[in-house]
């Protein structure tokens, strides 16, 4: 062996020679010993304490040697001591070696070598179980140190350890922790929980890593950071679970605030984009309204305008129309000079047309009420578009209930609404159709007509009549138009788009309502909704 | 052969009493005289004795309704059937009206001759049968 020598102290305070093994330690090939006896008892302490001692070596009767023990334990606890004992006293060897003491050895049975091999063993192990003892205290004070709870169960769901943060919130000591299962410390639906983690870990030998709600034996609710792992033995076999957790409930807590707050944030943003949008809806509306206003201001004056333009125009239509009369019935005339007198007086008739038109809509709108039907004013305007029903090849399916009550109306007025439906849906039908009229008493939905509630309650029974054209509809985008004035899907010159502007006025006057769609099957249809018999105030 | 009857025309504009003068002389049953000022308008009537008058509304100086006012109070005149051409009412009103201004029938201006005819037709069976029962 090599190394330093071993500073070794005998105590053995007899009068004789030292034990002669001992002394021919000095020649051990095993070690090199530095060998110092002291006689004296009461000299030991000071000298462990005040020489390097790597070993004490114990030449003592039983009852001196187990004091001695005792003094060298408390002054300098690391130093091992080895025994000698006398032959036969081999109980007292075993009680020292119970007390402390590395070994023992029968001076009458030891050589030199094996005491060398016996004292140095000696240290090594002192040295070891040192080592092993520091360990033990760093893992020690690292589990019962950290703020964490910590445990650990068997297979079975028993626990094998709590360290004391465990213990105290279980309320429990170890010991009455160690051996019970969670079934023995919580509500059984709350152990059943803990049992299938602890499954979990079993078989899956992954971690479990989770934030849960934890009710305290003391009943407090908790909310708490578990993980929970898979414990090996040694020899790599499953055999059981540990886990560590802590108390994150005040971190919960302020994260739970945190997502309510988010939420709460999430929902007024929602709510002011909300009321945004419907700000910029206003304000849309609002425009829009403007814009009406300004239209229809602008088309009062235009109506105006008109009536008094409208006067002043009809002489020189009048002098052309009767000299057109004249001159066609007074000139040798051939097919052109025909041709000429037919297109100036359509032109005068439509020049005339549109006056018409400018007159009505900016005339004076009372009504001359009585109670009339509502089957013979329809019956009177299909009279009326006889004409242009043949020359535009349109056919009519004329459907009109027998048993529709009176109607309050002025019978000019509605029976200009139709004319103007009529031939509406005439000059939609460019090549010919269908005109189909229905008359009907049924109670109002509510939706038939914008604004239609206004005017009708849901469920009130209402005269209703829907004109049908065959022709090609209307573009989905003009139909919210085609109440404006001075809208017209017609060509130049064969339409004032002041035709439904007036309708719809006349209507409303009556206090109905009027709506436009295009119908599935093709083509248009007008809804006119009116009171049965009710009074309208002119 | 029945003598011609006589119509007045008194409207402000010379063009429009040509282009009835022009028509009713075509049919050859008439004689018409025009008269483009409402003042003289009296006088034209009562040198003329016409058998129906054609009266315009609006015109400057004096309006229909007061010539019509200066000729009822001539026993004379009071008679003679008088009927309104007028661009202020509308087809559509002189239903609504009963076809008449001041108990006279009217016709909007523009109009049809043939629609002119059938009203001095009535208007001289009226004025010569009395109104029908």
């Amino acid at each position: 062996m090599q190394g330093n020598p071993i500073n070794l102290l005998l105590v053995d305070p007899s009068d004789r020679e030292a034990c002669q093994v001992v002394v021919s330690l000095a020649q051990s090939p095993v070690a090199q010993f530095d060998l110092t006896r002291i006689k004296d008892l009461k000299a030991v302490r000071r000298h462990v304490e005040t020489s390097r001692t790597d070993i004490v070596l114990l030449d003592l009767p039983a009852q001196e040697g187990r004091e001695m023990l005792a003094v060298l334990q408390t002054a300098a606890p690391s130093i091992p001591i080895v025994v000698l004992t006398d032959r036969g006293d081999e109980a007292a060897a075993l009680e020292a070696v119970r007390e402390g003491a590395q070994d023992y050895f029968d001076k009458s049975k030891v050589n030199a070598d094996t005491l060398a091999h016996g004292l140095h063993y000696a240290i090594e192990r002192k040295r070891a179980e040192e080592a092993l003892q520091r360990s033990q205290a760093f893992y020690h004070s690292l589990v019962e140190s950290l703020p964490q709870s910590i445990f650990r169960k068997d297979l079975d769901g028993r626990f094998t350890f709590g360290n004391g943060r465990f213990c105290a919130e279980m309320n429990k000591t170890p010991n009455e922790i160690v051996g019970n299962t969670d079934f023995d410390f919580f509500p059984k639906e709350l152990a059943e929980k803990y049992r299938a983690d602890d499954q979990r870990v079993i078989e899956s030998g992954k971690l479990f890593d989770v934030v849960e709600k934890h009710i305290t034996p003391a009943g407090d609710t908790l909310y708490v950071q578990v993980i929970k792992s898979p414990v090996y033995s040694t020899s790599r076999e499953l055999i059981g679970t540990q886990g560590i957790f802590w108390d994150v409930t005040e971190k919960y807590r302020a994260e739970e605030e945190l997502r309510r707050v988010n939420a709460d944030l999430a929902f007024k943003e929602a709510e002011l984009l909300k009321t945004l949008s419907a700000l910029k809806d206003s304000h849309e509306d609002l425009i829009q309204a403007q814009l009406h206003l300004i239209q229809a201001e602008k088309m009062e004056s235009v109506g105006r305008l008109a009536a008094g333009v409208a006067h002043e125009v009809k002489n020189p239509l009048a002098i052309i129309s009767m000299g057109l009369e004249y001159l066609d019935e007074n000139c040798q005339i051939g097919k052109n000079e025909n041709d000429v007198f037919r297109a100036m007086s359509e032109a005068v008739a439509r020049a005339d047309s549109i006056i018409r038109g400018l007159v009505d809509f900016s005339a004076d709108r009372r009504l001359d009420v009585a109670s009339h039907s509502l089957n013979a004013m329809i019956q009177r305007a299909l009279l009326l578009v006889k004409h242009e029903l043949t020359s535009g090849h349109v056919t009519t399916d004329i459907d009109l209930s027998p048993d529709l009550p009176q109607i309050r109306l002025d019978p000019t007025k509605i029976q200009q609404v139709f004319v103007n439906l009529f031939m509406n849906a005439i000059h939609a039908m460019s090549t010919g159709g269908v005109l189909r009229v229905r008359t009907r008493l049924k109670p109002i939905h509510g939706d038939e007509a914008p604004g239609i509630t206004d005017r009708f309650k849901p469920g009130q029974p209402a005269v209703v009549t829907e004109v049908d054209d065959t022709g090609s509809g209307i573009p989905p985008e003009k139909l919210a138009k085609v109440w404006d004035p001075f809208f017209t899907t017609k060509g130049t010159g064969h339409g004032t788009g002041l035709g439904l502007t007036v309708t719809r006025k006349i209507v409303e006057l009556h206090g109905g309502a009027i709506a436009i769609s295009n119908r599935l099957e093709g083509g248009a249809r007008v809804t006119l909704l009116l009171h049965p018999d009710r009074e309208i105030s002119p | 052969m029945t003598s011609k009857k006589r119509i007045l025309v008194i409207d402000d504009e010379p063009d429009m009493t040509l282009m009835v003068r022009l028509n009713l002389e075509k049919t050859g049953r008439f004689e018409v005289r025009e008269e483009n000022n409402a003042v003289n308008a009296y006088q034209a009537a009562r040198d003329f004795k016409p058998d129906v008058i054609l009266l315009d509304v609006m015109m400057p100086d004096m309006d229909g309704g007061e010539v019509l006012f200066e000729l009822k109070k001539d026993p004379t005149l009071k008679k003679v059937p008088v009927i309104f051409i007028t661009a202020t009412v509308l087809q559509e009103e002189v239903g609504a009206k009963g076809g008449t201004i001041a108990g006279h029938p009217f016709i909007p201006k523009p109009f049809k001759m043939s629609n002119l005819l059938i009203m001095i037709e009535d208007a001289l069976k009226v004025a010569t049968e009395g109104p029908a029962k």
